[in-house]
């Protein structure tokens, strides 16, 4: 098979000091299909940057059909004829599919006037091309996730690329889009296009590829076949270590209920219901996994147990108490929360690493201040901070350097421990290991497993139902608002939490096409 | 922490050199006219006086501008502010006649009392109706100019003179003076060390800070937000009336048109340049205030216009927060060089 | 009647400043850039406008002079803003201090004044008389004998709509303010989109401050934006950018000066001077109460 494109000895540092692809080598083929695997941090996505033109390399050399080449930006690797799909959908979510395509390359007439005529049909011809059944009207916001993705990689294909790189392109989708997607892939291949892709869920990499790259900590492992490889032996080559797929809970009875929520119903600004009439109950020692497509009500549910938004009906309680309409520091008296995104939500990152950890303690916990509450006892809130450090094996420098300076896995290690030390009953965690590396997501799940039998009641929300079925006592999936199942784990299985997160998806779509 | 103070030094320093090339372009020397600013505004001890005595209303307003923008609410009232505080000191100082010991603290009080009305107006505004209170403290900065102006021009007008000024106030307002140093240095210090300890010590500061850094995080955490929006809005009012309130009883003791000229904008300038830093704020305060106090020297001395310390104010916020982003750049390129060199070696 | 006129044509005089220095902001705003420096820039075009028209004899010439003057804001603007990466705010309202310092300053040195300048030798920018539509009654007093600049604002709105909505540029432009990755991962530059916005922000603004100088008054006094800067800030803020709404706006804020020209006999004129920023606060009352509405 003839290399379409050479990567040799690549090297990217990140400062300060991260050293994110440490001298890769690696060779791809044209016409096929090659995916490239690793563990979080491993430096797939940022060798991939790399080619495109979004991330200068320090040093090491590209091949493209031979000729060396070093794009400075996307716009030169499209037009060479590679091109990148994100992770994120980075589309315009406020213009229509046709304005988000032809956008850098607009058919213009007089005075720089936009041909609408003319790109519309433009557009319209690649669409039936690939069969890709989408309306060059409609807005970006109006359609689903999958769709988007589409226009994402028609976007590139209108231009014409032979080589198309795709990020992640199934932690986006449920998984009865994926086949479909794969299809699709397929079908481009067979049409001589050539694929890479990134990924870090190995039953779609083998199903997939002719040939996959496994990178760890930057270094590339090796490249094989896929179909001279299996699962365990991926794992080792991604890990390093022989990484064993079983569930780690121990057999437990739950206790008394703790978070009873009833009839939870939630309008948004433009009264459509986000949540219809939820009942959830977690008992003392249990893990409830909370499964669904983002998007689903999981941020409004959240909001709505942290007290950031009120319900238009229903209540919450914890242990009998009325959450309700509470205000937010008579919940974290009973709910201790760990947040999707840290920087957003859940820290101030250039505050130091004692005045993150403080939060919420300075207001329940007598021992923080003094003069009743008035003056900040900044010796003991140094104490707490170093009894952090080493309960939680956290690796900082001096706790008055910024939050920010810790690693993704850190940062999350001290989140944990501040949230955890409010002794609360109910913990409520969303997308707790998302982003941190093999070993932090191991220590977050013993963690986890901790508190349950520490008799805590725990609400997981997890986009990762590898993750849910790892850990969960029982799984509920969240659809649409609704939920459309309440099982424990022992009698559910992956497909069927699948298909109940896509059925509500799909009469949606019904509806609209109607 | 000397991150901090490098960058600021250095910020100067540019500034100083850049403003020095301007005056060799219009034909003025340099070292001489700077000799003459600084001599003008720190050789001696009656320039030094002048210097702190005018560096006050410019600290307090810095500090007004520092607290509130760390802690969250954009207030840039402080011309407003410190206006409506400077009326109340003045009104109280004319219609009330108490003894020394009672009077100047009343005044002070009735000074922080007025800038708070004022910028609890925006604060209200924001809480009942979601205004910003980014525009709203702008407007009302240009409707307290104006209504102050009547105010001088009307019912509190001195009958004797020929242009809008209110009578002096009552001796007893009149703030005492220890040599050629005022005793309002004295007031300003003090409030200093107050707001220093409550926004670094007590846990309301604390609150302030996160909110000013991430506000959901704050909120989340449990922190009372909109309670903390309202204190904060009228404390840093209070401080910039207080500022007023200074200029009138250290000064020429009554409300004149045109009091307190820029020194509110100059407050949040120097608050720009010290990154919201409460010593930060002292110190370039300090220093702004001697280039001002030197510029009327100066200009006697080289026949450098005075207003060409406003050109160099501005240039120094825009150098220095410049300065800092080029720096962040530098210092991470640095880094990248030393760790590729590591992983060679 | 002539009284409807004159409040009409205050209303007009009083707006076209605002308007173009908001269409200035406009161009801004959708490029995603937080730019309230509007101020500072006609204030330097105020006093560039008059700098031209008095030393080079002609008004043309002052407008050249004034749009030259805020450009020089809007590339330090552009310098560090989008080269240096500092705040977009923090440089907005130091570049507004120094355009109150620098034009104080260069009113002292070069006119060796303080307070303000006028001078017969200022050429002021005329007012247009249209031969046939003059006569029309009523509305001829107003459609007829209208500053120049005046008629170049009109243009100017419909302009503006036209490159924002209907062209390639004005595409690439609101995408830089809808999702500034997405316009970069087309293939176009961001950067390029926001420099090109804040240029024509310098331009529309040095006119706003020529007319200023050279035809609302033929003089420069410092400081003599007053705040209109600000209110301009608060007309792009409160339509979201749209030329159309801005005009509407600024035909409101105009007209609250006209207003307050008028009050002048029954209150004392800093009463009538406060009105339009009262004004201003009024439609961000009903601008918030409507967007907190959308988000409950």
């Amino acid at each position: 098979m003839e290399t379409i494109i050479e990567m040799k000895e690549i090297v990217k540092v990140f400062p300060p000091n991260v050293i994110a692809v440490n001298g890769v080598t690696a060779d791809f083929h044209k016409g096929e299909i090659h995916a490239i695997v690793g563990e979080n941090g491993a430096g797939k996505s940022t060798l991939m940057k790399i080619l495109y033109g979004l991330e200068p390399k320090n040093s090491g050399e590209i091949l493209f059909h031979g000729q060396v080449v070093n794009f400075k930006d996307p716009g030169e690797a499209i037009a060479a004829g590679i091109g990148m799909v994100h992770q994120e959908i980075l589309l315009i979510q406020e213009y229509t599919i046709w304005e988000n395509i032809v956008l850098g390359i607009e058919p213009v007439g007089l005075l720089g006037r936009i041909n609408q005529g003319e790109a519309r049909r433009n557009v319209q011809i690649k669409i039936d091309e690939f069969k890709f059944n989408l309306n060059p009207d409609d807005k970006i916001a109006e359609i689903s996730v999958a769709a988007r993705q589409k226009v994402e990689i028609l976007k590139l294909l209108y231009r014409n690329v032979e080589v198309l790189i795709l990020d992640e392109p199934t932690s986006v989708l449920t998984p009865q889009e994926i086949p479909q997607l794969f299809s699709e892939l397929q079908r481009l291949r067979d049409n001589g296009k050539t694929i890479l892709f990134i990924s870090h869920h190995l039953d779609e990499v083998l199903t997939l590829s002719d040939r996959i790259t496994v990178m760890r900590k930057g270094k590339k492992i090796d490249t094989v076949d896929a179909k001279d490889t299996n699962k365990k032996d991926l794992a080792r080559m991604m890990v390093g270590r022989d990484v064993l797929f079983l569930s780690k809970r121990e057999v437990k009875k739950p206790g008394p209920v703790v978070v009873s929520i009833e009839n939870l119903t939630y309008l948004d600004g433009n009264k459509r219901k986000r949540l219809d009439n939820l009942h959830i109950q977690v008992r003392a020692g249990e893990i409830v996994g909370i499964a669904g497509v983002e998007g689903n009500g999981q941020f409004e549910l959240v909001n709505l147990i942290m007290g950031l938004s009120h319900p238009s009906s229903g209540q919450i309680q914890v242990n009998g108490k009325e959450l309700t309409s509470a205000n937010i520091l008579e919940r974290r008296k009973c709910v201790s929360f760990v947040s999707q995104d840290r920087s957003k939500m859940g820290a101030a990152v250039k505050a130091s690493i004692t005045d993150n950890v403080m939060m919420t303690h300075h207001r329940l916990n007598k021992r923080f201040t003094h003069w009743k509450g008035l003056l900040l006892d900044y010796r003991y809130s140094r104490q707490f901070t170093r009894q952090i450090e080493e309960q939680f094996s956290v690796s900082m420098g001096s706790m008055d350097n910024p939050f920010r300076s810790l690693s993704g896995g850190n940062q999350q290690k001290v989140i944990l421990g501040r949230e955890l030390l409010l002794e609360a009953p109910f913990l409520l965690l969303d997308q707790p290991t998302r982003g941190l590396d093999v070993g932090s997501i191991e220590f977050v799940h013993e963690t986890i497993l901790k508190m349950r039998s520490q008799d805590r009641a725990v609400l997981l929300i997890s986009a990762d139902l590898e993750e849910l079925f790892r850990i969960s006592d029982r799984i509920v999936v969240l659809s649409r608002g609704k939920i459309v199942a309440d099982l424990p784990i022992e009698k559910a299985t992956v497909d069927q939490v699948g298909y109940l997160m896509l059925e509500g998806e799909n009469k949606a779509i019904e509806q609209e096409i109607r | 922490m000397s991150k901090k103070f490098v960058s600021g030094i250095l910020g100067i320093l540019a500034a100083l050199i850049l403003g020095a090339l301007i005056m060799l372009f219009q034909g003025y020397n340099p070292i001489t006219t700077y000799g003459a600013l600084f001599s003008y505004s720190l050789g001696g001890l009656y320039p030094l006086a002048i210097t702190l005595r005018n560096s006050v209303p410019l600290i307090l307003t810095g500090l007004s501008a520092s607290v509130a923008f760390a802690s969250g609410p954009v207030n840039l009232g402080q011309p407003g502010q410190l206006l409506i505080g400077a009326l109340f000191a003045t009104v109280g100082g004319l219609y009330l006649h108490l003894p020394a010991g009672f009077m100047i603290p009343l005044l002070l009080i009735l000074a922080m009392i007025g800038g708070a009305l004022w910028s609890g107006i925006a604060a209200l505004l924001r809480r009942l109706f979601s205004m910003d209170e980014f525009i709203t403290t702008l407007m009302l900065n240009m409707i307290a100019d104006f209504l102050t102006y009547w105010a001088i021009s009307y019912p509190f007008f001195d009958q004797s003179s020929y242009s809008p000024m209110t009578p002096q106030i009552d001796k007893a307002g009149w703030l005492p003076e220890f040599g050629n140093f005022n005793s309002n240095i004295l007031i300003m210090v003090i409030v200093f060390v107050a707001v220093w300890f409550i926004f670094k010590r007590l846990t309301a500061g604390y609150e302030w800070r996160m909110t000013g850094q991430n506000s959901i995080f704050a909120r989340l955490g449990g922190c009372k937000i909109d309670k903390n929006y309202v204190t904060v809005m009228l404390l840093t009012g209070a401080l910039a009336g207080l500022a007023g309130g200074l200029v009138v009883m250290a000064g020429p003791h009554r409300f004149l048109k045109g009091l307190g000229a820029n020194y509110a904008w100059d407050g949040v300038m120097i608050a720009m340049v010290a990154n919201n830093d409460l010593v930060g704020t002292l110190l370039y305060g300090l220093f702004f205030s001697s280039l001002q106090s030197g510029a009327l020297g100066m200009e006697l001395i080289t026949a450098v216009p005075s207003e060409f310390i406003q050109v160099l104010q501005s240039v120094i916020v825009l150098v220095v927060v410049a300065g800092r982003g080029v720096m962040d750049v530098v210092m991470d390129k640095l880094q990248i060089k030393r760790k590729a060199r590591e992983r060679t070696a | 009647m002539n009284i409807f006129i004159g409040l009409i044509n205050g209303m007009i005089s009083g707006a076209t400043p605002i308007l173009l220095a908001a269409l200035g902001g406009a161009f801004t705003y959708y490029a995603g850039i937080f730019n309230i420096a509007m101020e500072g820039m006609m204030l330097e075009g105020a006093f560039f406008a008059v700098l031209g028209s008095y030393y080079l004899h002609s008004w043309p010439l002052g407008i050249l002079c004034a749009v030259v003057g805020a450009m020089v804001m809007a590339l330090i603007f552009i310098l560090f803003t989008v080269y240096l990466k500092t705040d977009e705010f923090v440089t907005g309202i130091a570049l507004n201090l120094f355009a109150v310092g620098s034009t104080t300053y260069m009113l002292r040195q070069i006119f060796k004044v303080k307070g303000a300048f006028s001078d017969p030798g200022i050429i002021p920018i005329p007012q247009i008389h249209i031969p046939l539509i003059e006569k029309i009654p009523v509305v001829g007093g107003i459609l007829s004998g209208q500053n120049l600049i005046v008629y170049l604002t009109v243009i100017a709105i419909f302009v503006s709509m036209y490159v924002i909505f209907k062209t390639r540029f004005g595409l690439r432009l609101r995408a830089a303010g809808y999702n500034a990755p997405s316009l970069d991962s087309s293939g176009v530059k961001t950067a390029t989109m926001r420099i090109w916005s804040l240029v024509i922000c310098g331009v529309l603004c040095g006119f706003a401050g020529a007319f200023l100088s050279l035809g609302y008054v033929t003089l420069f006094s410092e400081n003599m934006t007053a705040g209109r800067g600000w209110i301009s800030l608060a007309a792009v803020i409160l339509v979201n950018g749209n030329p159309g709404g801005i005009a509407l706006i600024s035909l409101v804020f105009g007209f609250t000066d006209g207003v307050g020209l008028f009050l002048q006999k029954y209150l004392p004129n800093q009463f009538t001077s406060m009105v339009p920023y009262l004004a201003t606060l009024v439609s961000l009352y009903f601008y918030s109460i409507q967007k907190r509405k959308k988000l409950i």
